[in-house]
């Protein structure tokens, strides 16, 4: 099959990139200076992302609200005006067909974001429900709407300073706004993927999509290929489908609740909403198996998704993402404390374990036949207070 | 970057004569580079004997594993604990200060068999992914 190019191909290969297969998309995995320098260049200053690869589906129409009250997890009653939300589309299992971003621009207006691995079997499964509802347009603006994110705590400045026209949208987690960029009328979520507390995600018509790319790039962001994007949101326990969604090294599916962030993208408030999967949901709120809980090794190399996890010396479960990440080494305490100039390298990863070993917990993991120290944790990256994120070692 | 020295396996690996039976094992330029960042390196323990073509170690980037092989039968003397401990060395200087272990032959003859730095720099530009 022919691989598919994004609006944005010829300024990656004009910025480094190397061009991997991603999903049929011809993306980078990085550029000239290599993932690490990027996953450093986003947590202290500002990391540039095209992922027009990911599907959009915009949803209008009379019956749009009803329609994906019933086939997502969140509520989408609950969604007001100028916000998004994380949301999945679940199966009668409970079990995640994807998860995504929805959208409100306008009143009238929803756009949901989902993973370009699952955009064709998401837009069938979305095809086949929408078929139920009358008055609902469904329609894939993925060609003509590109996606650009702009992520860390120089973001927000470098972004300020391109505005022709609108503001930047209140600084609360997930507000959207509209601006004007380069004679462009350019939509904004202050949403994203690598656990910066200052992040923007652009939605811009894909003719100007590569001079605001090269605006931003001329401020000083700093362009991020897949490689760091997937480090970055590994450091701040992100799950990714595939990984911490869809089947476990077992083969069997993982429960959508067996992944905290799936917290944040699930509501159960109204009893009298149906929507499928929601009955598996209500009983995996009883409790679970295992769960995703963040670790981080601290014997000698790195373990990566696959790898057995042992607690007290039993199989307890797998590794659904690790590897190493870098990190910049911090000085003082509470408010004063700041990111400095040294950087340091740490295994960690995302587990699928028994429920019962909780943060704190010493486990082992296996790597290449020998078992590997490692430690469940609360979490990788303070990303609370912001605008900069630490390391937690 | 090719070392004219150097004889190479097309798994990458690359084998340079030090004396009669001694010889320098290291990672071309070309794997360094396609590899990407290097993390971490798991290498052998002096003493141990591996045959031609057995794995000796594992280099690991950010986003994947990849075996080391080796050119030559025989059995490790020396390793190279400087770029085990800092893999950049790799980068800066793949064919002298990044070389990663240093052996005693039990089949010199082998290095006669494996790509002289002309059949690797055809084999890069033909065959390699």
């Amino acid at each position: 099959m022919k691989l598919k190019r994004t609006v944005l191909y010829d300024c990656h290969v004009e910025c480094g990139g190397r061009i991997v297969d991603f999903a049929g998309w011809e993306m980078p995995v990085q550029y000239a200076t290599g993932i690490l320098q990027e996953h450093l260049a986003t947590r202290k200053g500002a990391g540039l992302f095209e992922v027009s690869h990911m599907g959009r589906f915009e949803i209008r129409g009379g019956g749009a609200e009803a329609f994906l009250r019933d086939c997502l997890t969140h509520d989408a009653r609950h969604l007001p005006v100028g916000f998004a939300h994380y949301t999945l589309l679940a199966n009668e299992r409970g079990g995640a067909i994807d998860d995504a971003f929805l959208y409100r621009f306008t009143a009238d207006t929803r756009l949901l974001v989902v993973n370009a691995s699952n955009a064709e079997k998401d837009w069938s499964h979305l095809k086949e429900l929408a078929g139920a509802f009358s008055e609902v347009e469904l329609k894939d603006v993925s060609g003509e709407v590109a996606m650009i994110a702009l992520q860390g705590p120089c973001s927000e400045a470098m972004l300020a300073d391109l505005l022709e026209e609108g503001c930047l949208p209140e600084p609360k987690r997930n507000a959207l706004g509209q601006v004007r960029i380069a004679g462009a009328e350019v939509k904004i979520g202050r949403t994203g993927y690598t656990g910066e507390p200052v992040c923007f995600e652009l939605f811009i018509p894909a003719e100007s999509a590569g001079g605001i790319w090269t605006l931003l790039v001329e401020k000083g962001a700093r362009p991020v290929g897949l490689g760091a994007r997937d480090t970055l949101r590994l450091e701040a326990s992100l799950p990714l489908y595939g990984h911490e969604y869809g089947t476990d090294p077992a083969g069997e599916e993982i429960p959508i609740l067996a992944c905290p962030t799936a917290k944040f993208g699930v509501d159960l408030s109204d009893p009298d909403r149906r929507f499928v999967g929601r009955e598996a949901i209500e009983k995996q709120t009883q409790g679970i198996e295992k769960m995703i809980r963040p670790v981080r090794v601290t014997g000698k190399g790195l373990a990566r998704a696959g790898a057995a996890v042992f607690y007290e010396g039993k199989p307890a479960g797998w590794l659904t993402s690790g590897t190493m990440v870098p990190y910049w080494e911090a000085e003082g305490e509470g408010t004063g404390r700041k990111l400095t100039e040294r950087t340091g390298q740490r295994a960690i990863g995302l587990a699928l374990v028994d429920s019962g070993p909780v943060a704190g917990a010493a486990v082992e993991i296996e790597v290449r036949g020998r078992r590997v120290a490692a430690e469940i944790v609360k979490k990788n990256l303070d990303n609370r207070s912001g605008p900069v994120t630490f390391a937690v070692l | 970057m090719i070392d004219q020295e150097a004889r190479y396996l097309k798994s990458h690996e690359w084998a340079k004569k030090e004396d009669d039976e001694a010889f320098a094992v290291g990672l071309s330029s070309y794997a360094i580079d396609q590899l990407g960042d290097i993390v971490f390196m798991e290498l052998p323990k002096k003493g141990d004997t591996f045959e031609q073509g057995a794995v000796f170690g594992v280099v690991e980037s950010v986003k994947a594993a990849s075996d080391l092989y080796m050119p030559l039968s025989g059995e490790i003397v020396e390793v190279n604990q400087a770029a085990a401990d800092n893999p950049d060395v790799l980068k800066d200087d793949p064919y002298e200060e990044g070389w990663l272990i240093k052996i005693r032959a039990s089949k010199p003859a082998e290095f006669d068999e494996l790509l002289d730095a002309k059949e690797y720099k055809h084999f890069l530009e033909t065959e390699a992914e």
